[in-house]
């Protein structure tokens, strides 16, 4: 497994370099000259020169680049224009409430959409099937706002079961009851294209010579289903998720605005509304960052639960 | 991804001719291509169909439900919400459109180019690789950063996430065309590179890069869209679909038509998209046929 994991960490650097090229190009577009601002209006133009030197602003881009990384890795992702807190403080503060909200809704989406899919590949060609492939359908064409304004106006406000503004807490701190719209909001993105892949998956399997064995050896069929056809149809949905990564990113930008949930996703759209570029950058990046990284999981996984993978 | 079904219908036009037979015998494929339709062609003649001024604001009556006179009923500064919702599709529309098509065929150039000169093959994947690194919505909000918000940063961003997806299908497609006896034959008969790389390749895979389009449709209006929804695409007064559900999103226990039309405008747009796609593609794809 080592040389595959090495090889997909060499393949990413280049995407993360350009990941932080970005992020850099982000910070250069600050309106107005910051060794000026520095300097003083006043200052007379030999002194901000001085500064612009101090600061390494007269260098080449690419030295500027190889600096901004340099610093990066001590930590430092510089101030926030409008609270003056480190970005790397704010960023401390919200990647945990993403990470939650975006576990909660994986932990929603994915037993639910293998269950559908199982469901609808057994009852293959039946009214559940083709009742259960067009929910799916349904489901990959709903805009996440849509399905959040509908949680919020029916579970939240109307029949008043859960909350639908910010986050009370930590899970296990009494915080699960403000975490489930959020989560069901974000997890229906993924339910429906797991439910068909899943669906699909299992039909191929169920025609395989292994799953007619088992049947022939006398096994109950639930545990021919779930043993036998349910784990080997599990190799293809990993690789799904691995390329759902961006709808559930993208997802959970819209979905922490909308609930108002302390996360990267609501402090990167806030910052770009108020032109707070440092805070921009820094959420940018690590939403980024989390996407590389959960696509080099994806392929880790993938390599682990399909050892031919490895000698290919 | 490559489609080996594409290289056999360029071919003729009788049997393009039965795609679209077979398309429209298909009941769903029917249905969904006259809604699309029909919402294009109302987003299209807006100035000629909406009842009233879009950004007329009527104070006297804000957030009224639907009925006869408001058919999709009024906005909280009293606009009427049928009218923008026909000048908001035509600006979701134009930017998915801008978005795939400007998208496609930058996508498509470099693809067929990574194909033809294989020298540029691993530069360009490398860059399509980095491009893919960055989800749709990230891009977004890194443009709007750039930019500032607005429809132009909406369609530069579907347009940058589009391009990556579609080199690597034409790439796909390009190649197995590269193989077949008539490029062999075009070049031993002399004919230049730009007369091999248009006529002999790229209107080969237009269609294949046109299904993959079709394809991509409903997920550019849903990126586009959520884009809107998070104030980073059209700014108010304009009307944009998913800018008008983010403002609606502050009056939905008092009026909740206000965000729920045009949310389910996008969802009928999208749906009908997708639908039509997942024909089309049935459609041309000989493997799916047996």
């Amino acid at each position: 497994m080592g040389p595959v994991i090495i090889r997909r960490l060499l393949v990413s650097l280049p995407a993360l370099l350009g990941v932080l090229f970005l992020c850099f190009c982000l910070l250069q577009v600050v309106p107005s000259d910051p060794a000026r601002i520095i300097a003083g209006p006043d200052a007379k133009p030999e002194e901000v020169a001085a500064v612009r030197a101090e600061l390494g602003l007269d260098r080449p881009i690419a030295y500027q680049f190889a600096e901004y990384v340099g610093r990066l890795s001590r930590g430092d992702l510089g101030r926030s224009i409008i609270s003056n807190k480190s970005v790397g403080e704010e960023l401390a503060d919200t990647v945990g409430p993403t990470v939650e909200l975006m576990i909660g809704a994986m932990l929603l989406a994915v037993p639910i959409g293998l269950l559908l899919g199982t469901i609808a590949a057994v009852r293959r060609g039946t009214l559940t099937d083709r009742l259960i492939m067009a929910i799916s359908v349904a489901g990959v064409s709903m805009p996440v706002f849509f399905i959040g304004l509908l949680l919020i106006q029916y579970v939240g406000y109307k029949w008043d079961l859960l909350p639908f503004t910010g986050r009370t807490g930590p899970v296990w701190d009494g915080g699960l009851p403000s975490l489930i719209l959020p989560a069901l909001t974000l997890g229906c993105v993924l339910i429906g294209p797991i439910a068909r892949l899943t669906r699909t998956a299992v039909l191929e399997v169920l025609g395989a010579d292994f799953v007619r064995t088992a049947r022939a050896k006398g096994l109950r069929e639930s545990v021919v289903i779930v043993h036998h056809a349910l784990r080997n149809a599990l190799i293809p949905v990993v690789t799904l998720i691995g390329l759902q990564a961006a709808f559930l990113l993208g997802g959970a930008v819209v979905t922490e605005t909308m609930f108002s949930w302390p996360g990267v996703g609501r402090l990167a759209v806030g910052a770009i509304i108020s032109s707070d570029f440092p805070t921009a950058q820094g959420a940018i990046m690590i939403l980024a960052i989390a996407f590389l990284a959960i696509n080099l999981l994806v392929d880790v996984l993938y390599v682990y639960l399909d050892p031919r993978v490895q000698r290919a | 991804m490559s489609s080996p079904a594409i290289t056999a219908s360029a071919s003729g036009i009788g049997r393009r001719h039965s795609v679209l037979q077979r398309l429209a015998r298909d009941k769903v494929a029917l249905a969904a291509a006259i809604v699309l339709m029909t919402i294009a062609l109302a987003a299209l003649f807006a100035p000629l169909i909406a009842p009233y001024d879009p950004y007329f604001t009527d104070l006297s009556k804000p957030m009224q439900a639907p009925d006869g006179e408001h058919w999709f009923g009024t906005d909280n500064t009293g606009r009427d919400i049928f009218s923008r919702v026909l000048y908001g599709s035509r600006n979701t529309l134009i930017m998915a459109l801008a978005g795939v098509l400007t998208g496609g065929a930058l996508g498509g150039a470099l693809g067929i180019a990574s194909a033809f000169y294989r020298r540029l093959d691993p530069w360009i994947m490398r860059l399509v690789d980095i491009m893919l690194a960055f989800p749709a919505i990230l891009i977004g909000l890194s443009v709007a950063a750039i930019v500032g918000p607005g429809i132009e940063s909406v369609i530069i961003a579907l347009v940058v996430s589009t391009v990556p997806d579609v080199a690597r299908v034409a790439r796909g497609s390009a190649i197995g065309i590269m193989g077949q006896e008539f490029m062999e034959a075009g070049r031993a008969v002399g004919v230049s590179n730009a007369a091999l790389i248009w006529r002999y390749l790229t209107l080969n895979c237009i269609s294949t890069i046109s299904v993959f389009l079709t394809l991509r449709f409903g997920q550019v209006i849903l990126v586009g869209s959520a884009l809107g929804f998070l104030g980073m695409g059209a700014q108010p007064p304009e009307a944009e679909l998913g800018m008008m559900a983010a403002q609606g999103r502050d009056f939905l226990f008092m009026a909740p038509h206000i965000a729920t039309i045009p949310s389910l405008v996008i969802l009928l747009i999208v749906l009908a998209a997708n639908l039509l796609g997942d024909a089309v593609r049935d459609v041309l794809d000989p493997r799916l046929q047996q």
